[in-house]
């Protein structure tokens, strides 16, 4: 049969697929029907996965940059290259050299990448490309629950009560999470959904609360105290299961109910009603996005400490669950492509764990944790000069001034990317199913995809071409198969011990923790085996929210467009994904401004027409698009288009930083 | 009219394996999913598995194929052209009836209007096709709404009917006789009929109780569709639930909206691919440097329940384009496969 | 359409870019001859229809036909809107292209013989409608009243203007243009098109009007020749959608229950209104 089982490699879902292979071909895809997670679903990206696969935007031969221009070398030629370029940055190497990883690398090679970091190139700056977001995320359910991963499951959607939506449209990002949602909902389960704007998902819950730009974290802080003030929470399992109850009441206790609806819009008794039911119900989940949209650290703790006060963590059928816009955003980090991290979440700090992978490894590591990338490029005065680059996801490089002007940039990619071009020397490595390789999806689950077709043009797997680095520092990995590079991963990995390959590929996946005391996995955080109890996530007491003023009477979201993933570099690569991302751009060449019909009124503008938006950064001239979608005062613009990132967004790089609430005070001229 | 004794029937698929690409229901071993596809043996073949995933049509449109292979030196202006069709002789073994009824709605919609589809008519040129009477109902069908089963009524080459312990073997073609004779196959009488029509009979009333997951009386909603009186608020329902996935129209046995692309490979000549599309999705109409004739997501799904089940579009298949084989409905990430559709009109229409 | 049939109708012709012309900004003119001598000599076209034009490596695309059956070289006048006409903007003299077709219905010309024929383009609009005007120029005694009503944005949008200059010796050709915003030199006429109509005192009776240009204008203008009293089924447009396979397969330039590449792409006013869709 021409259909071989896989795993989509798009977003965090997950989903089952099927490829359909002839003649060592990819010919098509097709959904899987008893696939856990997607039971048959696939999105407009699953169903045109073999788009990509079977693209010829490929990077086909190792290459070294002579004089401004790139040479098609051997593999061994250009690790010669880079290890002589790079021993110079060896002995200052935790000032001078980065690694930037991909959250679209499989477990295998993202463990590589980092043990290179670490053992050959003596350094821990170590960053998960664009990610920050889920780390934050990874931070409050670490520290909080011991739990470092979404604490539900999603075959339990169907089963929960009430879902709490919180910020950025889950139908576009994660579409088989949504409709998992919105099979639900129309099966009984409440849904509340709470953005700026109304998206796909707000107009499938029962209740959409429009609030106001930025306000998420005060609308979650009321929601937390109107459970506090109206006794409504679960008393018992606070009691019983949690600690630091004190510390967070006393923080949300600063919040003041009376301004609630200035600062969200929302009023006090519309959360009462919200916060009631929360708790009441049976079950219940909150769905929050990770990644570049994400939210910051303060809000994902008060989500978390919202759902420990409805007593709905570690039970059944409940979960705080952030969710990855990545395939392999979760085991990048269960990889541990992080300055401060080993595979597992264990600490690089942890003196038992360094040794363990020190004796495992056969070098002495820096315990020392390393630097963010990013804040390193932001940082006038970083000693910053070699960066080596894993498969960069994004068509707009961000810092791109400043790359440009390192020493020296080593790039391992599959796909042709925008970021070669910064590169002194470029590997190619196989792509997903040229090589084996697990993916970590955002409800833990650890999936295989086998391989099915020979790599592009030979091209070599992470698997042998890390080794062949490390062998030329007189380093002696052997690994015969992906299959052996697991083998070490869960020989270190706590949380991944009882996993095997065969395991994995008999059960769609295996959900971590799976060890000797879950030796079938763990479908979600049960409270009753944890061991501990859960602790409230600190929180600080500042409400504010950004607020208009005369010169800039505005707020401008930026977010994602109508598709997720338009600047996307993989993206680019399929025809019917590509074209529906790009549909948007036959209309609005230039990009588009929302704004509501009573805002074109007082403006005087009408759809179509070309206005300046004006901030205290700069400006752009962007055409008009009248929608119900925003609300008077608030506008939005889709960050996808090459222009208005480049010459407007880029600019306010950070409020970009700041997560998924991007408000840019503004004010729109006509012209 | 013929009988072979069960235990023989595969002898039938091993015989034309012989002389044809041999194509049938096959389960996946891992995972139990049921795949329409090339089989290396016979064996491979299940003739009591459920409604395949996917569609058979996928043999005769399949999801990405490639129609021409250019090659243009720039330099030497030389062009180097391949018209690429499969022409090769394919069986279709056991397909079940609406999945037959959906081959024969591409038929006349790719070789029965004005051009003829040359791309379409070599897949389907040297075709020999074994229906398969569903004598029992799976869970997701409603052929019996749509008038495509539970029995295959034209288009075959031999229709096979499980009748206990023989398969009763109709004919449908001089090529199916032909074959039929060929194989020694011992002749049927009058009581094989009426033991068919038993069996039918006992499918059509089975479908109560076994098949619940779709009901779709499309019948009752042509007329409304056909005239657009339906109102604002069902298509918006509808288009609110929509994912823009695709699934639904590439699940289709009778959708065959296509996309064509030129695919320049790393060896430098080009592939003119035709892959499926949807007339779901927005880019699928809009023209560049211009507007969009069919903006809003409810008009999107609007125009493809129009082409299902208007009496206008079902003149060019001379027959409504839903075969009642409920694939869509399990695929869609909204509710709106389909069956559900035709339930929200009705629901209006009855309120 | 018997002869096209019988053709395998995916595989396209090769030709050769024989010349290439610029026309207006965005637009140029490319002068084409198949390599096959046979399917030169044999290329019949009717006025109205259109090609699918492949550009190498880049893709295929739809283009309506300007060159009118007898004495005009086969040429396409190709607008730059996306990725095929861009790279065909790029091509010169020498380069090869592959053509389909011609596919759609073309200009009912045995209908309207003896009557008045007014052609109203905006922009580009004049590039489907060109092929028809030298048709009817060509037949001068089978007709009426000819007259051209165009407009454009500035006067470097006029296309086809040394076109226009040979026109105008025919006798009893009229001719009136407009531009929306003059620049320096321009001694012609400002405003929309519509302003035209009157201008030019266009008769109704036993006349038949083509309509081509941006959605807006062709709303106006056909407003303003109905309620001169010209009916629906007098008005004569082509319309231009997307299309990928030109063989009324493919589905994508569907309005309704009609296929723009088999139905059309010329139609009267009175079918467009059944569509059910915006133009």
């Amino acid at each position: 049969m021409d259909y071989k089982s896989g795993v989509c490699n798009f977003c965090g879902t997950g989903c089952g697929n099927y490829l359909n292979i002839q003649d060592g071909k990819v010919s098509g895809v097709f959904s899987s029907r008893n696939h856990p997670v997607s039971k048959g679903r696939l999105c407009v990206r699953g169903w045109h996965f073999h788009e990509l696969l079977m693209t010829d935007h490929r990077i086909s031969s190792p290459m070294i940059k002579v004089d401004g221009n790139f040479k098609n070398v051997s593999y061994d030629e250009a690790i010669s290259f880079m290890m002589e370029k790079m021993a110079k940055y060896s002995d200052n190497a935790a000032e001078e050299t980065a690694f930037l990883a991909s959250p679209r690398s499989s477990n295998e090679n993202n463990y590589l990448f980092g043990k290179l970091a670490r053992s050959v190139f003596k350094t821990n700056n170590i960053t998960l490309d664009s990610e920050s977001g889920h780390r934050s995320s990874m931070n409050v359910l670490g520290e909080g629950a011991g739990f470092p991963g979404m604490t539900g499951s999603l075959e339990d959607i169907s089963k929960t009560k009430f879902i709490l939506v919180v910020g950025s449209d889950i139908t576009k990002m994660n579409p088989i999470i949504g409709s998992e949602i919105h099979k639900a909902q129309m099966a009984g389960t409440k849904v509340v959904t709470i953005s700026s704007r109304v998206t796909q998902i707000a107009r499938l819950s029962n209740v959409h609360l429009q609030i106001k730009p930025g306000s998420k974290k005060s609308f979650l802080a009321a929601m937390a105290k109107a459970v506090i003030e109206e006794n409504k929470l679960d008393a018992d399992f606070v009691t019983a299961s949690t600690e630091g109850f004190d510390g967070f009441a006393t923080s949300v206790n600063k919040f003041n109910m009376t301004d609630v609806l200035s600062l969200t819009g929302i009023d006090s008794e519309t959360i009462k009603q919200m916060a009631g039911e929360l708790c009441s119900a049976e079950s219940a989940m909150a769905f929050w996005s990770t990644g570049i949209s994400g939210l910051d650290q303060d809000s994902v703790s008060y989500i978390y400490n919202l759902m420990l006060l409805a007593g709905k963590i570690g039970e059944e059928n409940c979960g705080a669950n952030p969710i990855t816009g990545i395939c392999n955003l979760q085991g990048g980090y269960d990889m541990g492509t992080a300055p401060d991290l080993l595979t597992g979440f264990q600490k690089l700090s942890d003196n038992d764990a360094a040794a363990k992978f020190e004796k495992s490894w056969g070098v002495k590591l820096n315990k020392d944790s390393g630097k963010d990338l990013y804040e390193m490029l932001a940082d006038k005065n970083s000693k910053l000069k070699c960066l080596v680059v894993a498969d960069h996801d994004e068509g707009i490089v961000k810092y791109s001034k400043e790359i440009e002007a390192l020493e020296f940039v080593a790039y391992f990619g599959t796909f042709e990317n925008p970021f070669v071009k910064f590169a002194d020397v470029v590997f190619p490595i196989a792509g997903v199913i040229e090589d084996e390789g697990t993916y970590t999806n955002t409800e833990r689950r650890v999936q295989l995809s086998r391989k099915r077709v020979e790599p592009f043009e030979n091209v070599m797997p992470g698997w042998k071409l890390f080794p062949m680095i490390a062998a030329k520092a007189s380093l002696s990995w052997k690994y015969s198969s992906p299959e052996d590079v697991f083998k070490e991963i869960t020989s270190l990995t706590p949380s991944y011990s009882g996993m095997t390959y065969e395991k994995i590929e008999k059960s769609f996946g295996l959900q971590w923790p799976c060890n000797d005391k879950f030796p079938e996995g763990c479908k979600r955080l049960d409270g009753a085996s944890a061991g501990r109890k859960f602790k409230f996530a600190p929180v600080t007491g500042s409400f504010a929210v950004p607020s208009a003023s005369a010169d800039y009477p505005i707020l401008l979201i930026a977010s994602q467009g109508q598709h997720f993933w338009h600047q996307n570099n993989i993206m680019k690569k399929t025809y019917i994904p590509k074209r529906e991302y790009n549909a948007t751009l036959l209309v609005y060449p230039k990009g588009y401004i929302e704004i509501c019909k009573d805002d074109a009124a007082k403006l005087q503008v009408r759809e179509h027409w070309n206005v300046k938006i004006v901030s205290s950064h700069g400006s752009m001239i962007v055409a008009v698009k009248i929608s119900e979608d925003v609300k008077t005062g608030t506008a939005y613009v889709p960050y996808f288009i090459r222009e208005m990132i480049s010459s407007f967004l880029l600019e306010h790089n950070q409020e970009f930083d700041r997560g998924e609430d991007t408000i840019i005070p503004i004010r729109i001229e006509r012209i | 009219m013929y009988l072979i004794e069960k235990n023989n029937v595969m002898k039938l698929a091993e015989e034309l394996a012989k002389s044809y690409f041999l194509y049938g229901p096959v389960v996946d071993k891992e995972t139990k999913q049921v795949f329409f596809n090339k089989v290396e043996s016979a064996s491979e073949i299940s003739l009591t598995a459920e409604i395949p995933s996917i569609p058979p049509k996928t043999v005769v449109f399949p999801q990405i194929e490639r129609i021409l292979e250019y090659k243009y030196e720039k330099d030497s202006k030389k062009v180097q052209m391949n018209a690429d069709f499969d022409t090769s002789s394919k069986a279709l073994f056991g397909i079940r009836p609406c999945d037959l009824t959906g081959i024969l709605v591409l038929d006349r919609f790719f070789m029965g209007l004005e051009f003829v589809d040359d791309v379409y008519l070599e897949h389907r040129k040297r075709m020999f096709i074994v229906s398969n009477t569903c004598t029992v109902p799976f869970k997701q069908c409603f052929c019996v709404c749509t008038d495509s089963g539970p029995a295959a009524e034209e288009g075959y080459d031999l229709n096979l009917t499980d009748l206990g312990d023989m398969y009763l073997v109709e004919t449908g073609s001089d090529k199916g006789r032909e074959f039929a004779e060929k194989m020694g196959l011992q002749k049927a009488g009058a009581e094989h009929t009426l033991e068919k029509k038993n069996a039918v009979d006992k499918s059509i009333s089975l479908f109560e109780k076994l098949a619940t997951d779709n009901k779709a009386w499309i019948s009752r909603v042509m007329n409304r569709v056909t005239t657009g009186f339906i109102k604002d608020e069902v298509w918006e329902h509808i288009g609110k639930q929509c994912f823009e996935c695709g699934a639904c129209t590439f699940v289709c046995p009778t959708c065959s909206c296509f996309n064509i692309e030129d695919h320049n490979k790393f060896s430098g000549s080009t592939d003119r691919l035709r892959t499926w599309d949807s007339c779901s999705f927005e880019g699928y109409t809009k023209m560049a440097g211009d507007h969009n004739p069919r903006h809003p997501v409810e008009d999107r799904r609007n125009k493809r329940f129009f082409c299902k089940l208007s009496y206008s579009q079902s003149k060019k298949y001379l027959r409504p384009g839903c075969v009642g084989c409920g694939r869509c409905q399990w695929v869609c990430p909204g509710d709106i496969g389909l069956p559900n559709v035709v339930t929200y009109i009705r629901r209006e229409i009855t309120e | 359409m018997s002869d096209v049939q019988k053709r395998v109708v995916t595989i396209p012709e090769i030709a050769t870019v024989v010349e290439v012309k610029d026309e207006i900004q965005d637009v140029k003119t490319f002068y084409l001859k198949f390599d096959n001598p046979e399917v030169d000599a044999n290329f019949k076209i009717k006025s109205g229809q259109f090609v699918m034009l492949t550009v190498f490596g880049y893709g295929e695309s739809a283009i309506s036909l300007p060159p009118s059956p007898e004495n005009d070289r086969f040429h396409l006048s190709v607008r730059k809107v996306g990725k095929v006409t861009d790279a065909l903007h790029n091509l010169v003299a020498g380069d090869k292209v592959g053509i389909r077709g011609p596919f759609g219905n073309g200009f009912p010309f045995e209908e309207i013989k003896g009557k008045n024929i007014i052609y109203v383009a905006g922009g580009i609009g004049l590039i489907p409608l060109r092929s028809s005007i030298v048709h009817v120029l060509q037949n001068r005694k089978d007709f009426g009243r000819i007259i051209v009503l165009l407009g454009a944005r500035t006067p470097n949008d006029l296309m086809y203007q040394n076109d226009i200059e040979e026109w105008l010796k025919i006798e009893g050709f009229e001719c009136y243009v407009t531009v929306d915003q003059k620049t320096e030199g321009w001694k012609g006429e400002t405003g929309f098109v519509n302003s035209l109509i009157e201008k030019a005192n266009v008769p109704v009776e036993n006349t038949v009007a083509f309509v081509c240009g941006p959605p807006v204008m062709f709303n106006s203008v056909i407003g303003d020749l109905m309620s001169r009293g010209l009916k629906d089924d007098c008005i004569i447009s082509t319309l231009e959608r997307h299309m990928k396979c030109g063989i009324g397969k493919c589905q994508h330039c569907a309005i309704g229950r009609t296929l723009v590449c088999t139905d059309g792409p010329v139609y009267t006013y009175k079918q467009i209104k059944t569509l059910g869709e915006v133009i």
